[in-house]
């Protein structure tokens, strides 16, 4: 008897106007748009210079700020007051003062006379915009790295000897990191929201009044809710690995067969979320608000924007509980690093036990008889 | 000068054709019917002269003012009660009446005066939510809140569909006396009793206007559409002494409130049962019980020869359920809802195609096989849902007020629907508020506050509260209700 439910939700999602078009749109915007944008490098940082030493040492400086790939030089600023103003204007994003004497103190110290009392020596201050914290804090140790091996070649020299060597994802691609993330939010939006829409829009009609009289199991009820939506979930998934792979030439580095294991899983757990919801919701407006109530805090909380270690410590315990934790670092580990199963076992397992534990949940409380 | 006047409005909807040539005129404070079947076209009239909608050809006038032009003075002027229940449900009724009060920049304390009569009858339960109400209170907070604003013209689409005989007798009696204020009424029901309370009533039918005329010549000039003659229903179906539906003491209660109140009784296999109540009476809870959708409280029953408290699967299996809210899939064939209910049955594919086929050569449907549900008017709909509630031949089926909204003639075949039915052994579990209904049913319950309180053939009740007709004995017990919900 499934077979024909089954049937009917593919041929109501044939007939509906909106949703095989998402089903198409949706990865393509996701893939195509997001990896550009969801980029955390920090990079055109715009810098602005007062120099009121004007020695050729400064003029140095000026110029090797110009040349670095990080930065943006908007030119000179005949004080910090004004140069300040260019910040509060959102014309620049930090501003580089060179006070008077920078020049004789290097041009001493090369000679090896005596270093100038502390008044007279000439001081270099950066201020960055810190409203991005993370854009102002990188880009001014960047600045005083450069700061430091214009006046200092030695110190240069030494900063070309440490080698660094990035393990895993040699050239920093920042979109080698965001793509297994991203097929994380397509599974959660393409199987939470849709299945538990579709229940709830049933009670609003008045149709599951008259399914629930039927003698349909439970089971049979709501497998044939989902079973469409997962699949829709796995072509969503092709078609986003298709384009990474054809856009960036980004492929999955361990075996493909984990990445649609775990993405099954997480859609159980999800659709059993949304179906979760839909019991316990009357309307649709209130089914979207908790869905999405909980999608914002499992997302946030997931380590997929942010490193959980550097989470406050509470904040960080509650990813024990948050299965798209455990997803996004089983992904990675497949898609980036070529994990095979045994490295995300321990995740596969909590996912597991996540996914089952929400779908008896979801199933037991779907009540054809109150 | 007329309130209203219409000159040759032509409306239509890409290739349907809504309204054609439309022209008639109410004059001030006339009490004006607008009636045809479902999709004559009422509702787009409706919101032509409230000027939701404009016309494709020719003109109108409300209270003097011209509906493409003057929108904003019609606006102020016009109460619009649309036919769906068109309050917020989540709002107090105080709350819904102070909302009006200020989307037409006046207050309830200025307009007090002119809902005074209507309100004072449901300003006890001002601070209950509006959907909490039951059907006949809920209209009438809308009438007050479509008259806040001392409209000189109210238009009613269909206000009274789904509320029981005694509301909507209250309800005319509240518009009768709107009417000696010299409001302008133009109003639409599917009600015969209704229409004979107009003064004068416009017949559409598929967009054109057939004739206006008083309540009785339209009804006489029409008797094929509003007075069919009545059903044989021939007797030689003999009703079999084995009961189907049994219950004894039934009680459900949601806190401390009693929706059923101790009900007993027993329907036996072939019956044609009506069970009538007023809205919130507890006819609704009482047929959740008996088709397995929910446990009652109290006692005991069997449906089918199953216990209603433990086998209600096995229940749901050997009845048929057509329900309140239309129950068919709108985005799906005519065809593909019977497959898929059928096969929810557990029948093959082979039997399926066999008895569509069957099915829709007899209802003369078959060409409409592959149509969207959607696209057919609702008596249609209504007959289809009947029929697939019964496609798998259970043993009793269960039809939650089955016929609102169509006009006696569509009625009447549903019933011959019905008929058919109980003739081929499958009994018949019905509630309806048409009157005219109860009387075509083997037996009768009329259930008031959660009570049965009367319980035989048509003929017998009528007898024992010596009422000439079942809406008098309707009229006589539901008049009697306590329950603070009406």
């Amino acid at each position: 008897m499934i077979k024909y439910l089954i049937q009917k939700e593919f041929l109501q999602i044939r007939r509906n106007a909106f949703l095989p078009r998402l089903i198409i749109i949706f990865p393509i915007i996701i893939m195509c748009v997001m990896p550009w944008v969801m980029n955390q490098e920090v990079r055109n940082i715009r810098v602005s210079v007062v120099d009121h030493d004007h020695t050729s040492l400064s003029a140095r400086l000026v110029h090797s700020i110009e040349q670095s790939n990080y930065f943006r030089f908007r030119g000179m600023q005949p004080s910090y007051e004004l140069a300040r103003k260019e910040i509060e204007k959102s014309r620049t994003d930090i501003i580089l003062v060179i006070a008077k004497g920078y020049g004789k103190v290097a041009e001493m110290k090369a000679k090896g006379n005596a270093i100038p009392s502390e008044e007279d020596r000439g001081k270099i201050l950066i201020a960055a915009n810190a409203v991005n914290g993370v854009k102002g804090g990188i880009g001014a140790s960047y600045l005083s790295q450069i700061v430091v091996a214009s006046a200092n070649p030695d110190a240069a020299a030494l900063q070309s000897a440490v080698s660094t060597f990035y393990l895993y994802n040699k050239h920093l691609n920042y979109k080698l990191f965001m793509i297994p993330a991203l097929l994380a939010i397509v599974m959660m939006l393409m199987c939470s929201f849709l299945p538990a829409l579709n229940i709830v829009s049933e009670k609003e009609t008045g149709t599951i009044e008259q399914i629930n009289v039927t003698p349909v199991s439970k089971w049979s009820f709501i497998l044939a809710k989902l079973i469409p939506y997962w699949l829709m979930g796995l072509l969503v998934v092709t078609i986003c690995l298709l384009l990474a792979w054809a856009i960036y030439g980004i492929t999955c580095q361990g075996p493909i067969a984990l990445v649609y294991l775990l993405t099954m899983v997480l859609a159980l757990f999800f659709s059993s979320l949304g179906l979760l919801v839909s019991n316990y919701s009357e309307t649709l407006q209130q089914a979207i608000l908790v869905i999405w109530f909980f999608m914002v805090c499992l997302l946030l909380l997931s380590g997929l924007f942010t490193p959980t270690r550097s989470m406050p410590h509470w904040a960080y315990l509650t990813t024990y509980i948050n299965p798209m934790h455990y997803f996004i670092d089983a992904i990675r580990t497949v898609f980036v690093r070529g994990g095979n199963f045994a490295a995300i076992a321990h995740q596969v397992y909590a996912l597991c036990a996540f996914a089952i534990l929400m779908s008896f949940w979801a199933v037991v409380s779907y009540k054809k008889n109150s | 000068m007329n309130a209203i006047e219409v000159h040759h409005i032509s409306k239509s909807y890409g290739k349907v054709k809504a309204l054609e040539d439309v022209s008639f005129s109410v004059g001030k404070g006339e009490v004006f019917g607008l009636i045809g079947p479902d999709g004559a076209g009422k509702t787009s009239m409706y919101r032509i002269l409230c000027t939701l909608l404009l016309p494709n050809m020719g003109s109108a006038t409300v209270d003097g003012y011209d509906v493409k032009r003057q929108t904003r003075e019609i606006r102020r002027r016009v109460g619009y009660m649309p036919g769906r229940f068109s309050l917020y449900q989540d709002l107090t009724v105080e709350e819904n009446l102070y909302f009006f009060a200020t989307l037409f920049g006046t207050t309830v304390e200025e307009g007090y005066n002119s809902i005074k009569a209507v309100y004072s009858q449901i300003e006890r339960f001002k601070n209950r939510r509006a959907g909490a109400l039951s059907g006949g209170m809920k209209q009438k907070l809308a009438l007050c809140c479509a008259l806040i604003h001392s409209p000189s013209v109210l238009f009613l689409d269909e206000p009274t569909t789904g509320v029981d005989p005694v509301s909507r007798k209250e309800f005319w009696d509240m518009l009768a006396m709107l009417k000696e204020r010299g409001i302008t009424i133009l109003a639409s029901t599917p009600y015969l009793d209704e229409v004979r309370r107009c003064e004068r009533v416009a017949f559409l039918h598929q967009g054109h206007l057939q004739g206006i005329d008083t309540p009785d010549a339209i009804l006489e000039r029409f008797s094929d559409v509003f007075n069919p003659p009545a059903i044989e229903h021939s007797k030689a179906v003999t009703v079999g002494e084995e009961n189907v539906i049994e219950v004894q003491h039934l009680v459900k209660s949601f806190g401390s409130f009693r929706a059923v109140d101790d009900i007993s009784f027993s329907v036996r296999r072939g019956e044609i049962f009506g069970f009538l109540g007023a809205n919130g009476a507890g006819k609704t809870t009482a047929m959740h019980i008996l088709t397995g959708l929910s446990q009652p409280t109290q006692g005991t029953g069997t449906v089918v020869g199953y216990d209603i408290c433990t086998e209600h699967e096995q229940i749901k299996k050997n009845i048929g359920y057509m329900s309140q809210k239309f129950s068919l899939y709108e985005d799906l064939t005519v065809a593909e809802n019977i497959r898929l209910f059928a096969g929810i049955y557990g029948m093959n594919d082979q039997t399926i195609a066999r008895k569509t086929d069957e099915l829709l050569s007899r209802l003369n449907f078959a060409e409409h096989k592959n149509d969207l549900v959607s696209s057919l008017p609702l008596g249609w709909k209504q007959k289809l849902a009947f029929s697939v509630s019964i496609f798998h031949e259970p043993g009793v089926v269960f039809l939650d007020e089955p016929t609102g909204g169509v006009d006696p003639a569509t009625r009447r075949q549903f019933w011959e629907l019905i008929y058919d039915a109980a003739a081929r052994g499958i009994t018949v579990f019905v509630t309806t508020h048409y009157m005219d209904e109860a009387e075509y049913c083997d037996r009768i319950s009329i259930m008031v506050d959660g009570k049965i309180r009367a319980l035989g053939t048509p003929d017998e009740l009528k007898q024992n509260y010596h009422q000439p007709d079942i809406n008098h004995v309707f009229t006589y017990l539901a008049r009697q209700a306590s329950r603070s919900s009406d």
